[in-house]
């Protein structure tokens, strides 16, 4: 089937996935580990491991940093 | 201005904020409620001043360098604002000691840096029903969203934390300077609104900043009924939950 998914940040891409593809294949078909993602559908999280029945997803990216870290210097 | 006057500074005057983090988030948190006159701040950090960290902790001085940040942060708000009352606290928030630095304040600014501390201030918080100001940062990226009681929490939008080492963090990666100064700027200014109990906060909407672009995107996002924190059917405390790696709540 047919998806279309947002990854927020990022670009909206149109990605064929089987049948039956979990929500986790698709987030690896996007280039994501499912751990480093929430994919939302209809604004709520949907269970990795769930097959997927949505025509169109957004991924958001789970991201750590705070208060220390290391310095990044400025792009070249 | 006609929405704060001396109504709302007197009310900021009597809230008290407490800034979880005073490194790269923390600093412009806790500079612009400092400035803005937020009469109480509890500042919570368990680690010093490095030279590597001048080039973002901007509350924090070369001459700071070995010094614990929360006492350089706390002499940063004597220059700044001496009416300021503010306490510190070195060490990091933990399952134990939550209850003990929480209750009180009328909102958090979770300036952390890991898991852990971002998921059991989360679930504390919205037990004991006091609003936060999240903030994160990678790289060149930023998210921003306000977690208040009624609306959806962090569970709702990232159920559990990942595995260790499966999402790359700032330690790693580095983060480009100026960055926290914008997220944490805007986390301050949520934090003020929530004090002011003004203007339209960030709750059910997570803001998607990209410094490489300079864009900003907004993601909505509800909350779960079935959020073990904040769902139908929500845990009463955080006992039964570990705040180690994955901060699962447990089924029973």
């Amino acid at each position: 089937m047919r998806v279309t998914v947002e990854v927020v940040g990022e670009e909206t891409r149109n990605v064929d996935v089987a049948a039956d593809a979990t929500y986790a294949d698709l987030a690896r078909a996007v280039g994501y580990s499912p751990h480093e993602v929430s994919v939302m559908v209809d604004g709520s999280p949907v269970p990795e491991d769930q097959p997927v029945d949505a025509g169109r997803v957004r991924v958001l990216r789970l991201i750590k940093g705070g208060s220390s870290g290391a310095t990044l210097g400025p792009p070249s | 201005m006609d929405d704060v006057g001396p109504e709302g500074q007197k009310r900021l005057l009597d809230s008290r904020a407490l800034v979880v983090g005073a490194g790269g988030l923390g600093s412009p948190v806790i500079q612009y409620l400092a400035a803005a006159g937020v009469g109480r701040l509890t500042i919570v950090d368990d680690d010093v001043v490095e030279r590597s960290n001048l080039q973002r902790q901007t509350v924090h001085a070369d001459a700071d360098v070995g010094r614990p940040k929360v006492e350089s942060a706390s002499a940063f708000v004597a220059d700044l604002n001496p009416d300021i009352d503010v306490v510190t606290h070195r060490t990091r928030v933990t399952k134990e000691n939550v209850a003990d630095i929480v209750p009180g304040h009328d909102v958090v600014v979770d300036a952390s840096d890991n898991f852990p501390t971002r998921y059991l201030l989360n679930d504390f918080c919205r037990l004991q029903g006091v609003p936060i100001a999240h903030g994160a940062i990678y790289k060149f990226e930023g998210q921003v969203t306000t977690l208040v009681p009624g609306g959806p929490c962090y569970r709702c939008l990232f159920p559990e934390a990942p595995e260790p080492g499966t999402v790359p963090d700032c330690a790693a990666t580095g983060v480009l300077g100026v960055l926290p100064g914008t997220v944490g700027c805007l986390q301050a200014t949520e934090a003020v609104k929530l004090l002011l109990d003004a203007g339209d906060p960030l709750v059910g909407r997570l803001l998607f900043y990209d410094a490489m672009d300079m864009t900003f995107e907004t993601a909505p996002y509800q909350r779960n009924p079935e959020c073990p924190i904040c769902g139908d059917d929500h845990v009463d405390s955080i006992d039964g939950i570990e705040y180690t790696s994955a901060c699962a709540v447990g089924a029973d």
